[in-house]
């Protein structure tokens, strides 16, 4: 009989049942969602780490590692295996399309996955291809490929499809935000494909896979080889350290917006069950009647919380799978940033006692909730709940209280009253305004950013990339010919971390800086510049060291200034200023406007700068998607939050409403009392969200998109729509609400029944 | 032996320093099968009685014996038992579980009084046969109490007490449902004590307790009750 009475009562408060469902459902599903987003992408990539042998270590030397070195690194003890490598850019032959063409020599450390086609052996002839170049790319396999390696033809039939891990990121450079299989990607040949192209085995890599620390494996190498190498754990790989940034990004994410939610959920669930316990008071005390010992109606009433708990958790875990496929999934934008060959969703473990967690919490609030109601005895329980007696409060003695209309008096006494459910109000409010100020503003941040890179930074129409050995007066000379600005790029050990070290030359005005302001800096000959990720505590004027990689030499230098990087973590200098403190180094890109380009064997990739604007616009189409969900997502959190307590609310004050209407208040006056009440908290979450809004986004900002250093920048019109739409939903819910008031029964409300 | 007696029972509510006497050292006994009327003007302290003898409450004094057992002694689940098996309640204002039908929360009782009887055949005494699926709300005041009451008689208690049973209707209603008391506690040979202001029940009455300011101001034995169609309203 007491289940039936449970799922009745349930639909007699169906709007704040639903509404309390809804919440946990939205708040569980956004939770699991973006935990098994992170986690799947860590433990996909780790399967695909370890099916394809990815090296924990790489070792570079310009120079080319001999046999006798890969039998000293193998005999070392801690060493699992280890492999010489050579990977570089290789042009298509009659295109402007080019790969990055991997040789794993032993095929032990960093081989392919291979899809479809022939097994990868170091003996076999051929490609194996990126599928996903190859079907861009309208390519199959026997169809046959020509690639420019070092300036020599190497002509092969495709004889499989792979993935590699690698190039799991595959971005011909940092600059370019997103994959672009139609222009660029990767392959594989065997050792003996290499030595008939280039008639000898050239290998400046040596891939390791070991569990020794870095620190380490560098003392045994030193030792094994008896010179200095330069030496990169798998952190300072790109595709590693995407992963890591994404899982770190992942975690980040879903340790604000889904606690927002489930705090929100859970919150009007304590309040929400109060109310409820409060209206049953007299059914208890009925029940106490009775004979039901008082354990019984607890376990009853206990029941209502286990309810919608387990209505709101069970479709919000299929809700979260629903989410976290949207974002594994290899046509989402992470399928096409991770080049998987599967996409497994995956749920970390610690989610199960988090989901039974809030189940448990849920139906502790409706078990402690009655136990209140029920701490006196039958005939107490028996009496109409009253809430506590008014006093005269602070505001009441504040001069000018009694000249205030009626209605700004009631509502003002109202909200002291019921500090729970105006904090309640306010937390829903201010979580309304941070997903839609957080949505949009992130979404400003990008736009602000794209056309930071388009107008002020990038001034090419094309960037060049060179092949490693193109020597210097090649390159110059090139530069010249296309009247371009030049870069040369190389990796240094500062405070402890890898950071490229940039020399320009920008005299065509082809590429630009710009400092944290977005002011546009000429960069001086009388120091290095550092990006705001690397310039913490140093200041212009201080001085600084730097050790480039595969050399012994320091090199202290002072800071000329702070820049905005938006691409690597960087110390920038001119070639001036280069010269200067004898730093050698190897010219790598050359940025140009000139529309014809010769044709030179040392170039080994031409990138237009339109390709790159476009592959912002895929992140910006990602980016649109989060922000209408985030939109929706607020409106629905709000719509919930403030149609529940409002009519909880409403619920409370019926008799007081039933007798100003008695006492002759017209219909709408009193709407306009309801109403006036709600307005205010808005207005008053709207203040108090916009500042934490602000800074929950500059927080998301530097933990999501650090790689950018992204401005925080949040247009006017984003905050009028932000306060339109709160202020929008809560007149429209206030509205619903009081609209109750005109179906008001005043007799049946102002019953006695004491 | 008396079925019902009270010695020397106070109960005092505090509220910080102040003490509200709503019973003072009342003392009386009552046999079993009568009918009783507790008489007294708005806040005499007949609730309280009521609520005593009810187990609803536990006296700060004083000593509450029913069919023998000490009830002032027993704790919340003790008491909880006690109404379940021993007591009938009758409110003024019905306190139906409204998300429940007739048959529905008569047969409630069931799931706790050890004796309990039929739903039906109980609310086909009452006169409801053919409104056992409805729920409360689509009855009138007057059927709404008579399902009261069948809630209280399915338990199969010792005792009926009702707190102003016809507070809430029509005095014509009202002599129905007093009439269906009457008649149910004679049927059933049951102890019926009735909680009212209303000094026409009294004339019903077997035993009429009158109180007043806490106290009991005279306790009589009415030898010849009149019958509900005789009395005056």
């Amino acid at each position: 009989m007491l289940l039936r009475k449970l799922l009745r009562t349930a639909w007699l408060y169906k709007g704040q049942f639903i509404s309390m469902i809804v919440t946990v459902c939205i708040g569980v599903g956004i939770f699991l969602g973006f935990q098994m987003e992170w986690k799947s992408i860590e433990a996909d990539t780790a399967q695909f780490f370890e099916e394809t042998n990815y090296a924990d270590f790489r070792l570079y030397d310009e120079a080319g590692f001999s046999d006798k070195d890969l039998d000293a690194i193998e005999k070392i003890d801690g060493v699992d295996a280890a492999s010489r490598y050579l990977s570089l850019t290789a042009g298509v032959k009659g295109t402007d399309k080019s790969v990055a063409l991997n040789v794993p020599e032993t095929g032990t450390v960093s081989v392919p996955f291979v899809l479809e086609g022939a097994d990868f052996a170091t003996d076999r002839e051929g490609i194996w291809l990126s599928d996903r170049f190859a079907a861009a790319n309208n390519i199959a396999i026997g169809d046959e490929m020509t690639l420019t390696v070092q300036g020599k033809s190497l002509t092969a039939k495709v004889v499989g499809l792979c993935k590699g891990s690698e190039d799991l990121v595959c971005v011909s450079d940092s600059s370019q935000m997103m994959p672009d299989f139609e222009s660029y990607g990767y392959a594989f040949i065997s050792d003996a494909s290499l030595r008939k192209a280039l008639g000898r085995d050239y290998y400046p890599q040596l891939n390791i896979r070991s569990t020794l620390s870095e620190d380490a494996l560098e003392e045994e190498i030193d030792d094994a080889l008896d010179r200095t190498i330069q030496l990169h754990a798998k952190d300072d790989h790109l595709a590693y350290s995407m992963v890591q940034g994404e899982t770190d990004e992942g975690k980040t994410m879903g340790t604000i917006l889904p606690v927002i939610f489930l705090a929100i959920g859970l919150l009007t669930m304590v309040t929400t069950m109060h109310r409820i316990a409060a209206a049953e008071k007299i059914q208890m005390g009925t029940l106490q009647a009775l004979g039901f010992r008082n354990r019984k109606i607890v376990r009853h009433y206990a029941c209502y919380g286990l309810f919608v708990s387990l209505c709101g958790t069970l479709p919000g875990i299929a809700l979260g799978y629903g989410v976290g496929r949207l974002f594994i999934d290899p046509d989402s934008t992470l399928g096409a940033y991770f080049d998987l060959p599967a996409w497994p969703l995956v749920m970390p473990s610690f989610c199960v006692p988090v989901v039974i967690g809030i189940i448990l919490f849920m139906t502790l609030i409706s078990h402690l909730s009655v136990r209140q109601m029920l701490k006196a005895n039958a005939a107490e329980t028996l009496r109409p709940y009253e809430p506590r007696a008014m006093k005269q409060g602070l505001v009441e003695r504040l001069p000018g209280f009694d000249r205030l209309g009626f209605s700004t008096r009631w509502n003002l006494r109202d909200l002291l009253r019921h500090k729970i459910r105006v904090f309640v109000t306010l937390f829903g409010i201010v979580g309304c305004m941070l997903l839609l100020v957080g949505g949009l503003g992130m979404k400003d941040s990008t736009i602000h950013l794209i056309d930071t890179i388009d107008d002020n930074i990038y001034h090419f129409t094309t960037r060049l990339t060179l092949a490693d050995d193109t020597a210097r007066a090649d390159a110059l000379a090139l530069a010249d010919e296309v009247d371009g600005d030049w870069q040369a790029s190389s990796a240094a050990n500062f405070d402890g971390e890898s950071v490229a070290v940039d020399v320009y030359q920008a005299g065509t005005d082809n590429i630009r800086f710009i400092d944290e302001d977005d002011n546009r800096v000429d960069l001086a000959d009388n120091g290095v510049y550092l990006c705001l990720r690397l310039a913490d505590g140093i200041a212009p004027g201080d001085e600084i060291e730097f050790s480039p990689y595969g050399s012994d030499d320091t090199y202290t230098v002072r800071v000329a200034g702070i820049l905005r990087s938006l691409t690597d973590k960087s110390i920038i200098m001119t070639d001036t200023y280069a010269e200067k403190i004898d730093l050698p180094y190897q010219i790598t890109t050359i940025y140009t406007r000139a529309e014809d380009i010769p044709d030179a064997s040392f170039i080994t990739a031409s990138q237009r700068k339109s390709a790159i604007i476009d592959s912002f616009d895929e992140m910006m189409d990602l980016m649109n998607l989060m922000v209408y969900a985030l939109i929706v997502g607020a409106i629905v959190l709000s719509v919930v939050v403030l149609y529940n307590l409002g009519t909880m609310s409403y619920i409370e004050r019926r008799r007081d409403l039933s007798t100003l209407k008695v006492l002759g208040f017209r219909d709408g006056r009193i709407a306009r009392l309801l109403i006036q009440q709600n307005l205010w908290l808005t207005l008053l979450g709207i203040v108090i969200g916009y500042p934490v809004a602000i800074n929950v986004l500059r927080t998301l900002i530097e933990a999501l998109v650090a790689e950018y250093e992204m401005r925080l920048v949040i247009s006017p019109a984003s905050y009028i729509a932000s306060f339109v739409i709160t202020c929008g939903v809560s007149l429209a819910v206030s509205w619903l609400v009081a609209r109750k008031n005109r179906h008001l029964d005043m007799v049946e409300a102002l019953k006695n029944i004491d | 032996m008396a079925m019902i007696e009270f010695r020397n029972v106070s109960r005092v509510y505090r509220t910080g320093d102040v003490a509200q006497w709503a019973l003072r050292d009342v003392s009386f006994a009552l046999e079993a099968g009568k009918f009783v009327v507790i008489l007294g003007p708005s806040g005499a302290g007949k609730s309280t009685l009521l609520n005593l003898l009810g187990g609803l409450d536990s006296p700060t004094s004083g000593t509450i014996i029913v069919d023998g057992e000490d009830i002032s002694t027993y704790d919340a689940d003790t008491l909880a038992d006690y109404r379940a098996a021993k007591v009938g309640f009758v409110f003024q204002f019905y306190n139906l579980i409204p998300t429940l039908t007739v048959l529905e929360n008569v047969a409630l009782v069931g799931d706790i009084a050890p004796r309990a009887l039929d739903a039906r055949e109980v609310l086909a005494e009452v006169g409801l046969a053919e409104h056992l699926k409805k729920f409360p709300s689509a009855l009138s005041g007057g059927e709404q109490q008579r399902v009261s009451i069948a809630r209280a008689l399915a338990k199969n208690p010792q005792v009926l007490l009702c707190d102003e049973p016809t507070g809430a209707l029509d005095s014509e209603t009202g002599v129905q449902v007093l009439k269906l008391l009457l008649q149910m506690a004679q049927s059933h040979h049951k102890t019926i004590v009735i909680v009212t202001h209303n000094q026409s029940i009294a004339k019903m009455a077997d035993v009429v307790i009158r109180v007043k300011n806490g106290t009991i101001l005279s306790y009589d034995e009415q030898a010849h009750p009149l019958d509900p169609d005789e009395v005056e309203w």
